[in-house]
């Protein structure tokens, strides 16, 4: 179906007929300023194909004009059938009717099943219509009676495309499947598919937990109660063994035989340790009747090599007792003749001396006399040098004369400026008459003129005297007084008269200057380190003596030398005899302290021999012999004892050992007594307990909960896999269900967004959530904008799928695009466009100068010519 | 000199049965224990019944080697009040000597005087005629023939001998520590009694398991005996009888399903008309069934156990059978036929696990469970 033109009578405003022509296939635009019909134009379209006839419901009363009336609407379209007329009246003689080519083919009821019919297509096929609304951007809106409409139009134009949505997602039954399996799972297990605490999962689980833990402590108990029975038999058997009469008896045999053993070996070791000692005893004594025997016989020999010695130290003595004296005779020469020498000596060094000093003497005057003349000279230059030193300072310096020669000249510049501002006079004498008129300074020259600059007098011979006045401005300036003044002050500051008197002085000091210098230079070489060093060096040349009789120095120097050489003879000649004479005393003592030791020794010898007193060698002798035979009889004594000792360490090891064993034995005894009573103590309160009995009964139960968490665990997971197959074959169901939808809504949204997606709401047949770069946004929050493009997008597609199954729809757009930017609105026109091709889209809108971009079919509103 | 006796084993007193699910209201565990208890009286009275004045146990009389106080005491009482019986306890892997070490004192010290615990490898003579050869077992858990030192028991000349030992035979084990099938002749023993297998099986005509008086397992199938025995004399064949002692039947039974089967008749088939209050009953499913049977079995099974002390179905060996026509009860298409249909391809799959494919299987019969019942 295609609208060609629609045509209202007494619809609001428009109480005479008005109507748009020429509605053709692509894109119409109704563009007219706001107020102009357009939304009339929609609402009667709509009643026209919406509204029975005899409705006068709001929406009906809502298109009658101000005045009243009835309102009419008529909307040419074009089938496949052809061109049909539709037409209704509404209130007053409400009427609908169809006309093919002006011939009426049904009207009232009649009319409006043919339009239901032309609407719903064939064999309950779409709604013939796709509508935006002024301001609807949502996808759903309008009546409930509409969005039902609506939503049945989706449906079944999805379903005719694809399957019944209910039959491709199971609908209810799959929901009660589902919701009954989350239901049975639940009472199991958490959405995150944990045991859910409380559940019979985790009751399941816990009991064979808290079963493990009892049957393991049990097991524990059980086994303890094992070991201990075993242990309780051990502790029996090793206790009967100790405790067997014929097992005690043995032990108390052998205990008994290893003490009598080893107290026999005793006893003999006790002998053995006495003989021992008797042949120790023989043995010292032979040791000691030998040992007398040979000192006996030593000592005679001592006694016999002492007094030899003693005799030969004897005259050793007696012979340095000569020589010293000797010695002693020689040094008393000796020191004689040193002491002649010495005084020789002490009288040839006396003569020496004196000649020496009267050398000396001589040397010491004539240095003297020089030194003294230099000493004036330098003195001399000193105070030359101080007196120009002197004149120097007094007399004006460089500096104070250049100045001087400065003042000089301001001066004579001072003065020449002011002569040559003054007046002049000049004379001319008459013959002889010259120097006749004197000025201040004496008479004046001829023709030399006389600058007058105060007032002057000028003393004429003869005739009186002439006052000049120069008058104002003369001589009045001062400066050259001020000019005099400075020079007369620099001259009287260094006491000069006049320049040239200054002058002199400045030339006197130069000259003092260089006085100075010389006398510097000429002190300076005179006495390089001063006066007083000259004065301190005269002081140090010792005073003149008088030196009389005084022997020839070589001769007295000869005489030295000769008495020097004696003396020293006679000091070597002396030295060697006291020496020979310490020697002789060494000597002498020497032999002295031998023959003292000696007669030592003598005596002692001697004192020796009498301490043996009467005995003889021979009785000595004998002692010796006997004493030997008593030692081998002890000896031989002992071998024999010692040849069948018994082994007393293996003895003590074999009594150690018996004593150990019973000792051992009873400690064993003192042990397991205890030990038996404990045990039997644990046997029987764990045998009362009936553990085993507990055990069995618990390992059952263990059993039988591990069986029944084994059976829940299948149970949860065959809820898990169901659930998760019957979401998944949903989701895959759903997906097939909306292809073709999306299909054609995909090369659209790309025009706006690319590789945007929609997801679609099973229930109302209407994407849900926008998919861009991959972020899932749920339609109601997009911007206004957005969310009237999709709704646009999703129309158009609905729209497209239609026109595919041979069903045109026109799409009719009440200023679909109100938040959309200008931008977008380009792209929107594209995806208009793409879309019109063979279908009809008609668009009323207020924004005429954002869409007149859009091209297409423009359309008027205007009133109908009669 | 014709001597009876009656020959028993494995009474396990005081086991307590706590594998057996009961019911919260339930006392099936009381009732098991109870009936254990209850065997004293039963040999009593079969020893009774067949002249017998002594009743011999072959070992694991006691469950655990540690009974409660009130196990032991009641079971000694229990014996010492048939006092016309004397009863010979021999120390089975149960009741071991070492591990039982207080339970043996306990009877030396306590016993009542009709009761004689055999826990010495010695001939007793039990009668004028008879010497009882006893071997007590040591350890739980022995490494040698039990039955051995029979060989080398000496016994008076014209003695009737008399073997008791406990431990399984190598017709089982085919194992060092089992009880050799000749060791009668061996021994030149007139009986042997034997004790452990819970069963009752003859070994020979001179070798015989009783088995326990009350069952505890669902193997054998058949309530629990002891056996009277009377031997004429010396090298007289023996003459063997059983006498019923079991008040509870402990049973299994098999069932093969097919496709489009009645299972519920079929199952119903299998279950005893009577008696099944005192009935342990496991049954064992195998062959094929489709979803809804298989959902028909377990609705089935559901209805029927209460009737019996205990009722298990096991239903590891039947295979589920996915037929288009149960997939089209989920649905004809859609999204919950894609989820059958994956989950049909998951349990059928050769390559994935078989805990997976258990799991994909379970969980199809539940999505059948879910969409039957919404559809009911």
């Amino acid at each position: 179906m295609k609208i060609r033109a629609i045509t209202l009578n007494n619809v609001r405003r428009f109480t005479d007929p008005a109507q748009v022509t020429g509605i053709g296939d692509g894109i119409n635009v109704l563009s007219e300023p706001n107020e102009h019909g357009k939304s009339t134009l929609f609402d009667a379209i709509q009643a026209l194909f919406f509204k029975p006839f005899g409705s006068r419901d709001k929406e009906v009363s809502a298109l009658r004009p101000h005045a009243g009336g009835a309102p009419e609407v008529t909307i040419e379209v074009e089938t496949e059938a052809g061109r049909f007329a539709l037409h209704k009246r509404w209130f007053q003689k409400p009427l609908a009717t169809v006309h093919r080519e002006g011939k009426l083919i049904a009207q009232a009821d009649e009319a409006e099943a043919w339009i239901a019919q032309l609407l719903g297509g064939d064999a309950g096929g779409p709604s013939g219509l796709i509508w935006v609304r002024q301001g609807m951007t949502a996808l759903t809106g309008g009546s409930t009676k509409e969005e039902k409409l609506a939503l049945e139009a989706r449906r079944d134009l999805m379903t005719s495309v694809g399957a019944e949505v209910e039959a491709m997602t199971g609908g209810r039954r799959m929901d009660k499947a589902l919701a009954q399996c989350r239901e049975e799972l639940a009472q199991y297990a958490t959405s995150t598919g944990r045991p859910r605490t409380g559940g019979p999962w985790k009751e399941a689980q816990d009991q064979v937990e808290a079963l493990t833990a009892t049957r393991d402590q049990l097991a524990a108990t059980a086994r303890a109660l094992q070991d201990a029975l075993a242990e309780r038999q051990r502790a029996r058997r090793a206790l009967a063994e100790l405790e067997a009469p014929e097992v005690v008896a043995e032990r108390r045999e052998k205990l008994e035989a290893a003490r009598a053993a080893h107290a026999a070996a005793t006893r003999h070791a006790e002998e053995m340790e006495a003989l021992s000692r008797a042949v120790e005893l023989a043995r010292l004594n032979a040791e000691s009747a030998t040992s007398r025997l040979d000192s006996y016989r030593a000592g005679e020999a001592e006694q016999k090599a002492a007094r030899r010695a003693e005799a030969a130290a004897r005259e050793a003595a007696e012979a340095a007792r000569a020589a010293l004296s000797d010695r002693r005779a020689t040094l008393e020469a000796a020191e004689a003749a040193a002491a002649e020498a010495r005084t020789a000596l002490k009288a040839a060094e006396d003569d020496h001396r004196h000649a020496l000093r009267a050398r000396a003497a001589r040397d010491g005057a004539d240095r003297r006399q020089a030194l003294e003349a230099r000493i004036k000279e330098a003195e001399d230059a000193r105070r030359r040098m101080e007196s120009a030193a002197a004149a120097a300072k007094s007399d004006p310096d460089a500096a104070a004369l250049q100045r001087l020669e400065r003042l000089s000249a301001e001066l004579s510049a001072s003065r020449a400026a002011r002569d040559a501002a003054a007046p002049q006079v000049t004379v001319r004498y008459a013959p002889n008459q010259s120097g006749a008129i004197h000025g201040d300074d004496g008479p004046l020259a001829d023709g030399t003129p006389l600058p007058l600059p105060r007032r002057t007098i000028l003393r004429i011979d003869g005739i009186g005297e002439l006052e000049v006045e120069p008058g104002a401005g003369g001589g009045k300036d001062g400066s050259v007084d001020a000019a005099a003044t400075r020079l007369q002050t620099a001259l009287d500051e260094i006491g000069a008269a006049d320049l040239a008197q200054a002058r002199a002085a400045g030339a006197a000091r130069v000259e003092a200057a260089a006085r100075q210098g010389e006398a510097k230079a000429v002190l300076a070489s005179l006495a390089p380190d001063g006066i007083d060093a000259l004065h301190q060096a005269l002081a140090a040349i010792p005073a003149p003596e008088e030196v009389s009789g005084a022997p020839d120095l070589a001769q007295a120097e000869d005489a030295l030398q000769t008495a020097q050489a004696a003396h020293e003879r006679c000091r070597i000649a002396r030295e060697t005899a006291a020496e020979a004479l310490a020697d002789a005393k060494a000597e002498a003592a020497g032999k002295e302290a031998q023959l003292a030791s000696l007669s030592d020794r003598l005596q002692r010898a001697e004192a020796q021999q009498a301490k043996l007193g009467d005995a003889t060698e021979e009785n000595l002798a004998a002692q010796t012999v006997t004493t030997a035979a008593a030692l081998e009889a002890a000896r031989l004594a002992h071998a024999e004892k010692a040849k069948d000792a018994p082994d007393a360490a293996s003895l003590q090891a074999a009594l150690t050992r018996a004593e150990s064993v019973e000792t051992q034995a009873r400690e064993e005894i003192a042990r397991l007594h205890p030990l038996l009573a404990r045990l039997s103590e644990r046997i029987t309160r764990a045998s009362g307990d009936a553990v085993e009995e507990r055990l069995a009964e618990t390992e059952d139960q263990l059993q039988a909960a591990e069986a029944a968490l084994a059976r829940i665990a299948h149970e949860v997971a065959v809820l898990s896999r169901l659930q998760e197959a019957l979401q998944d074959a949903r989701n895959e169901a759903r997906e097939r269900y909306f292809t073709p939808i999306v299909k054609e809504l995909k090369p659209l949204l790309q025009l706006l967004w690319p590789d945007a997606e929609l997801t679609w709401g099973e229930e109302s047949l209407l994407p849900h959530a926008l998919i861009r770069e991959g972020r899932e946004e749920p339609i109601e929050v997009l911007s206004g904008g957005t969310q009237e493009q999709v709704a646009l997008l999703v129309r158009l597609a609905f729209a497209r799928m239609l026109a595919r199954a041979g069903r045109i729809a026109p799409v009719i757009l009440d200023d679909a695009l109100v938040f959309t930017d200008d931008d977008r609105i380009e792209r929107m026109f594209d995806a208009l466009h793409r879309q019109a091709g063979d279908m009809q889209i008609i668009v009323l809108t207020c924004r005429q100068r954002a869409f007149r971009a859009l091209g297409g079919q423009a359309l008027r509103l205007q009133a109908v010519v009669p | 000199m014709t001597f009876r006796f009656i020959h028993a084993s494995d009474l396990h007193i005081g086991r307590k049965f706590a594998n057996i699910p009961q019911a919260p209201d339930g006392n099936i565990r009381g009732r098991l224990m109870e009936a254990r208890h209850g065997a004293i009286a039963k040999l009593a009275q079969a020893a009774r019944g067949h002249g017998a004045a002594h009743v011999l146990l072959a070992g694991d009389t006691f469950d655990t080697a540690t009974p409660s106080a009130s196990v032991l005491r009641q079971a000694l009482t229990a014996m010492g009040e048939a006092a016309e019986v004397t009863w010979w306890l021999l120390p089975g892997n149960h009741d071991n000597l070492r591990d039982a070490e207080p339970l043996w004192e306990v009877i030396a010290r306590d016993a009542p005087p009709n009761l004689r615990a055999l826990t010495e490898n010695a001939p007793v003579e039990m009668a004028e005629g008879v010497s009882l050869l006893p071997c007590p077992v040591a350890f739980r858990a022995g490494a040698s023939d039990p039955s051995a030192p029979l060989d080398r028991m000496h016994s008076p000349e014209g003695h009737m001998r008399i073997g008791l030992a406990h431990g399984g035979v190598t017709d089982f084990t085919d194992s060092e520590e089992a009880i050799a099938p000749d060791r009668d002749q061996r021994a030149r023993l007139d009986y042997l009694a034997l004790g452990d297998w819970h069963g009752r099986m003859a070994v020979s005509d001179r070798v015989h398991y009783c088995g326990t008086p009350e069952q505890d397992r669902f193997k054998h199938g058949r309530r629990g005996v002891c056996l009277a025995v009377e031997i004429a004399g010396p090298g007289a064949r023996p003459k063997v009888e059983e006498a019923e002692t079991g008040s509870f039947l402990w049973s299994e039974a098999e069932v093969t399903l097919h496709p489009r089967q009645d299972v519920a008749a079929a199952l119903q088939a299998l279950l005893p008309e009577t008696g099944r209050r005192d009935h342990l009953l496991r049954v064992k499913a195998g062959g094929w069934a489709s979803l809804p049977d298989r959902a028909a079995l377990a609705q089935a099974a559901q209805a029927c156990a209460p009737d019996f002390a205990h009722f298990e179905l096991l239903t590891d060996g039947l295979g589920t059978q996915y037929e288009a026509a149960d997939l089209d009860e989920i649905d004809r298409g859609g999204a919950l036929r894609m989820a059958a249909e994956t989950l049909v391809n998951e349990a059928q799959s050769e390559t994935l696990p078989p805990s997976d494919r258990d799991v994909a299987a379970d969980a199809l019969a539940r999505l059948h469970a879910y969409v039957q019942g919404a559809r009911t």
